[in-house]
């Protein structure tokens, strides 16, 4: 079987010739560790007066970004290719340079969405790019934001249909690039907003949330539309539902305001004949029965940190979802013996790849998860991920 | 619903009933009585613990114990000026903050607003700290703790470095410092010298709570 028979064949819960892998590289220090070059640290470049001023006009054009994310998940494909991973997700955004007072002036980004992100360095010089505000507090902020950013949404969508589908070519013959389209519906309609006034306006202004999820909704479907021209066979949802210790908000509550939506988003995918997986961090127990109501594919994350256990996970769902992911990113693959490793990758097909709907993967990524681990991963699935699964 | 103010502000919170409960802490200002005040703050921090038994039992969500956390927030602010002339005593002065390279502040917010309505004074960093301002803050404010949130686990570092600081500056002996965040779990506090790590915000308010009765 070749990675694309052997995800698809996972895919549809029947037994490939060994377990598939997928990585979620992502992070440039990966790349750089596994390509062996160097990434640019753009932060300290802004420091320079003529070369930051150069680099600011450079970040607030539509150009960069598309560059900028081609070039970036193709060194990712690229490693894992190298690695052996038989898929690699793909993530594309568009920023702004953030032009609101703060006391970062010219670190900070905008996305489309109303979220600020500053950048920054990790204490090993990584480039860091994190959330760190919102934009939209308010009903009225939202609508003006909103109307003004209307051409950006489209511009958006025609980015991210381009980006995937120049991956696909550039690649698709040695691994299979996942198309992932994210932030989804929830991320979207709270980040703008941010968690604690998001909260508020759901008890104290529901008519409004309901605009704000209808309006993320229908971006959101459009945006699949556009990953799914591009030839990805698999796409993958970004919603953090979760926190470490359970669901972010009331189950129900989310059913009541998500439920048609994620179901709308399963129908279309389906529509075009592609599977969805729906990445979701955190504890997350109580929502699995509803993926499967949804009408999702599969589930990728599993965070161990925050308590998933895969075996739980294939017990509850049984072969309803397909599952991927729940190696630790915490220890594991950032500073794990060769033995640890082995012996995770051992317990997670043990766990759920029997009957197949299993692709091992790391939980999820950060630029500490270290290329050496994740290349014991591969060879540890390699060596144990052949099919027929024996209990060990 | 019960004639009883303090059985009124508590039900009014559980039951998420903004309208009602700022109409009960309206009634309570009115009289401007202290002890009034301060019952009706007591009940505002029963009504949180019932919300934060829920929310380690399963029942409730984060959403929840934010929105719960903001309305008993609004209350205590009508309710405080109150408190202060007469005099009300705090049960210590409890440093907060987000670790450098990290903004999120979620949960160290959620945290402030428990542990203020359990009576602590807070003194809230905000996010990105520098080590070198928790030691500061640790030196002006003496707090009886220090509490580190961390998201990141690319910024997780920062928190043993900080611990590190107060032991080097001699503050470290005379406060007790606790962390939470997805970054961190139980075995790195111990790895840190951290004295507690709190999964979430209501287990970090028990905790510092079962301090102070120390």
């Amino acid at each position: 079987m070749n990675f694309k028979e052997r995800m698809l064949t996972a895919m549809n819960h029947e037994e490939p010739d060994r377990v598939p892998v997928m990585g979620l590289i992502m992070d440039p220090a990966t790349v750089t560790q596994v390509l062996g070059k160097n990434a640019t640290n753009v932060v300290k470049l802004l420091d320079k007066p003529v070369v930051g001023r150069a680099v600011r006009k450079l970040l607030d054009s539509n150009r960069f970004w598309d560059r900028m994310y081609f070039k970036n998940f193709s060194g990712a494909l690229e490693s894992a290719t190298r690695l052996g991973f038989d898929a690699n997700w793909a993530i594309y955004a568009f920023m702004q340079v953030y032009k609101g007072e703060t006391k970062e002036e010219g670190t900070a980004l905008n996305d489309v969405f109303g979220r600020v992100w500053t950048m920054g360095t990790d204490d090993r010089g990584n480039l860091s790019v994190d959330y760190s505000q919102a934009l939209c507090p308010t009903e009225a902020g939202w609508d003006r934001w909103v109307e003004e950013k209307s051409a950006l949404f489209d511009q958006v969508i025609r980015n991210a249909t381009s980006f995937h589908q120049k991956l696909v070519d550039a690649h698709g013959d040695e691994i299979m690039p996942i198309g992932y389209a994210a932030p989804g519906i929830f991320e979207n309609s709270w980040q703008a907003i941010g968690f604690v006034d998001f909260t508020k306006l759901v008890y104290e202004n529901p008519q409004f949330i309901k605009r704000v999820v209808e309006f993320q909704t229908n971006f959101y479907l459009r945006y699949l539309e556009g990953v799914m021209q591009s030839g990805v066979e698999i796409v993958l949802g970004g919603d953090d539902l979760g926190q470490k210790t359970g669901p972010l908000m009331r189950p129900d509550l989310i059913e009541k305001l998500y439920g048609e939506s994620y179901r709308r988003v399963a129908d279309l995918v389906h529509s075009y004949g592609r599977k969805f997986v729906f990445h979701s961090c955190g504890k997350i127990y109580q929502f699995l029965d509803r993926f499967v109501d949804w009408g999702f594919d599969g589930i990728i994350t599993m965070e161990p940190t925050a308590d998933m256990d895969l075996k739980r996970v294939r017990e509850q769902v049984g072969h309803k979802l397909v599952l991927i992911g729940n190696l630790d990113v915490s220890h594991l693959l950032v500073k794990g013996t060769r033995g640890e490793v082995d012996a995770a990758v051992k317990k997670a097909i043990q766990d759920a790849a029997r009957g197949g709907g299993y692709i091992l993967s790391a939980a999820h990524s950060h630029p500490y998860v270290d290329a050496t681990r994740l290349r014991w991963m591969v060879e540890s699935a390699h060596e144990h991920g052949r099919y027929p699964i024996h209990s060990s | 619903m019960s004639d009883d103010p303090r059985e009124k502000l508590k039900s009014c919170l559980l039951n998420l009933d903004k309208n009602g409960l700022l109409q009960a802490v309206q009634a309570v200002v009115a009289e401007a009585n202290p002890e009034a005040a301060q019952d009706a703050v007591d009940a505002l921090a029963e009504g949180l613990q019932i919300v934060g038994r829920r929310f380690q039992e399963g029942e409730w969500f984060l959403g929840e114990l934010v929105y719960t956390g903001e309305l008993a927030k609004e209350a205590m602010g009508q309710l405080s000026p109150l408190l202060k002339s007469s005099g009300a005593e705090s049960k210590g002065t409890v440093v907060i903050g987000t670790v450098a390279g990290d903004l999120h502040d979620l949960g160290k917010n959620i945290f402030g607003n428990y542990a203020a309505s359990a009576g602590f004074e807070i003194v809230d960093l905000g996010v990105g700290v520098a080590v070198e301002d928790f030691a500061r803050a640790a030196r002006e404010h003496q707090p009886v703790a220090l509490g580190m949130s961390c998201l990141l686990t690319v910024c997780a570092g920062s928190v043993g470095k900080v611990i590190e600081e107060l032991s080097r500056q001699g503050l470290r002996e005379a406060l007790k410092v606790i962390i939470g965040g997805a970054a961190l779990t139980e075995e790195f506090a111990k790895d840190v010298g951290a004295d507690a790590f709190a999964p979430d915000a209501v287990t970090g308010t028990d905790i510092i709570r079962a301090w102070s009765c120390e």
